[in-house]
């Protein structure tokens, strides 16, 4: 059973600031979805424990080698264009 | 004949410019777009210099490229460079890409006109495409029912005549569900047929990105141009080959697959348009196979176990430093990025990150992850031996017509629930697609799914192109641009 602890717990894990008020709410909407994936429980040895991936997927390795890359002003510019080449994050505002 | 080629004719055959043809579709956005929600952002500046460049190429009588002047869409979650990419989420508001999708690249290549980018639920993670931050599509046939999702802005566009065609994004149905919904057809590939570079995330290991279109032949058409490996995406393959030679290959002696399980709890005039299915495959000389797959019966606690988790993982680089929605006040730095996310992500996409969390903690994940991705392969398995006793599989696309609006949210469970005949393919990589089969007491259309074997695109794009010239169901609306 989920509880109210698992929630906050789990929210601060996901970084993710839940607000009291909602908590009731949230805890009972996770206990439902918990309790439909509980279904797989009755799959009893049906699952494949040697399963990897699709379609024999392999992992892509390419050379190490350096490539031309995006230009630091380019890569900051979805960072209203940073702060001296940095992405910047005061210690509060 | 599809919409691809009719258009090409027409401009080769002078009967309008690409710049005309692309005036028409921005004045039928601007006009239809308040009622229908299709489009997040309309590109006019971009499509029309993209015109104009096709405009020079005919004026002197040089050969079209495959989808050259074709005026399109792309789902908001495909990444364009210099056009803002939201996935319709206030976190990745602002947020303007520095690079194209792959996807985006070839068609760009192609003399695509991209008319706008499209509306979506959040991120992707949805039926209806309401949990858009802003507001859902509404459905071309009836504006009191939803366009579907996730992909609901492009079958509401394609539906509605405001583009030829699109790309979406399928990780668990969002292409084939819209456009069951919307009366198109929708093609989710076969999983590495299609690069991914450049899709925003959600699931990676069931994201597909494909076409929404009015036909099979325009599907097979953009299918045929953008299935190409790209070293960019480490999960490419690629296509066998083409599809679009196979369009015309016959149905006699192909054994279509009737899975029963994904026949339990579909409405009756579902069940009975998929039956008059069968009958026309029947008449063009195909076999009707029913089987088992017991396997399926988990197919959708499991889908949700791993999507969740794989999303929980990929939406953990939304912190508010680098790009997108950072919150106005916080005190230190986790601070800020629990504000930001809290006030950046919409509710579903919380609760499905917190899901994620939760299966992939320690104490569940054995449990939970683990036993579904081993369910996985027994999903898998099922459907490769299925495959032995049949060529394609025939299947409703979703249980149901389109959803009033309101609808989904507040149970999320029922609402997880009407994806049970889409997931199953994500999970085993499988290609599928939905056209159109008939329509309710309501008018409202109703699409049936055939899923083909691992990269054998053209069965199914075959079979769905041979029962449109037998008993072709599209219906055009009232909305858009008339050719």
């Amino acid at each position: 059973m989920v509880t109210r602890e698992d929630i906050q717990k789990i929210a601060l894990l996901s970084k993710l600031s839940i607000p009291e008020e909602e908590l009731d709410g949230l805890t009972a909407d996770m206990q439902n979805i918990i309790a439909f994936a509980d279904t797989i429980s009755a799959a009893g040895d049906l699952a494949d424990p040697d399963f990897d991936n699709i379609n024999d997927l392999s992992n892509a390795f390419r050379e190490d080698e350096t490539v031309p890359s995006y230009p630091q002003e380019a890569i900051l510019q979805n960072a209203g264009g940073g702060e001296g080449g940095y992405f910047p994050v005061r210690k509060r505002r | 004949m599809g919409i691809i080629k009719t258009i090409q004719q027409k401009l080769m055959a002078g009967e309008f410019s690409c710049t005309e043809l692309t005036r028409a579709y921005l004045d039928a956005m601007e006009r239809d777009n308040g009622s229908l929600n299709a489009y997040v952002r309309a590109t006019p500046e971009d499509a029309l210099a993209a015109a104009a460049q096709v405009d020079q190429k005919l004026s002197v009588k040089e050969a079209l490229l495959p989808l050259e002047g074709v005026p399109m869409t792309l789902k908001d979650n495909l990444c364009t460079k210099g056009i803002e990419t939201t996935c319709c989420s206030n976190i990745l508001k602002g947020y303007v890409p520095i690079y194209n999708a792959t996807v985006w690249d070839i068609l760009q290549k192609q003399g695509a006109v991209l008319l706008g980018k499209t509306n979506m639920d959040e991120f992707a993670m949805g039926s209806s495409s309401e949990t858009s931050c802003f507001g859902g599509s509404l459905n071309p046939h009836d504006l009191s029912r939803v366009a579907g999702g996730s992909s609901g802005g492009v079958a509401s566009a394609v539906g509605g005549n405001l583009a030829a065609y699109g790309l979406g994004s399928d990780t668990g149905g969002s292409i084939r569900q819209p456009a069951s919904f919307c009366g198109v057809t929708g093609l989710k590939p076969t999983y590495g047929a299609v690069s991914r570079f450049g899709l925003v995330a959600y699931a990676s290991s069931l994201d597909q990105i494909g076409p929404i279109a009015p036909s099979a032949e325009d599907c097979a058409a953009v299918y045929d141009v953008i299935s190409q490996y790209d070293p960019m995406d480490s999960t490419s393959k690629g296509a066998l080959g083409p599809a679009s030679p196979h369009l015309e290959d016959g149905l006699r002696g192909v054994r279509i697959g009737v899975p029963e399980e994904y026949y339990d709890g579909v409405r009756p005039e579902v069940l009975s348009a998929l039956e008059n299915a069968m009958a026309v495959y029947r008449s063009l000389g195909a076999e009707i196979v029913p089987f088992s797959l017991p396997e399926l019966k988990y197919a959708l606690p499991v889908y949700y176990i791993l999507a969740c988790a794989e999303a929980a993982s990929n939406l953990g680089r939304y912190d508010g430093i680098r790009y997108g929605y950072r919150t106005e006040h916080y005190n230190g730095v986790h601070d800020m990025v629990c504000r930001t996310r809290s006030e950046g992500f919409g509710k579903e996409v919380q609760r499905r990150i917190l899901l994620g969390n939760y299966v992939l903690s320690s104490g569940y994940y054995d449990a939970y992850y683990k036993k579904a991705q081993g369910l996985r392969g027994a999903i898998v398995k099922g459907f490769h031996q299925a495959f032995g006793k049949c060529d394609i599989m025939l299947a409703p696309t979703v249980p149901m017509t389109a959803f009033p609006l309101n609808f989904t949210g507040a149970d999320p469970v029922e609402t997880y629930l009407t994806d049970i005949c889409t997931v199953p393919v994500n999970i085993a990589g499988l290609p599928a697609l939905s056209t159109p089969c008939g329509c309710d007491q309501d008018g409202l259309p109703i699409g049936m799914q055939l899923i083909g074997n691992t990269f054998c695109e053209n069965t199914i794009l075959a079979a769905a192109h041979q029962y449109e010239k037998a008993a072709g169901q599209y219906r055009r609306t009232k909305w858009g641009v008339s050719l």
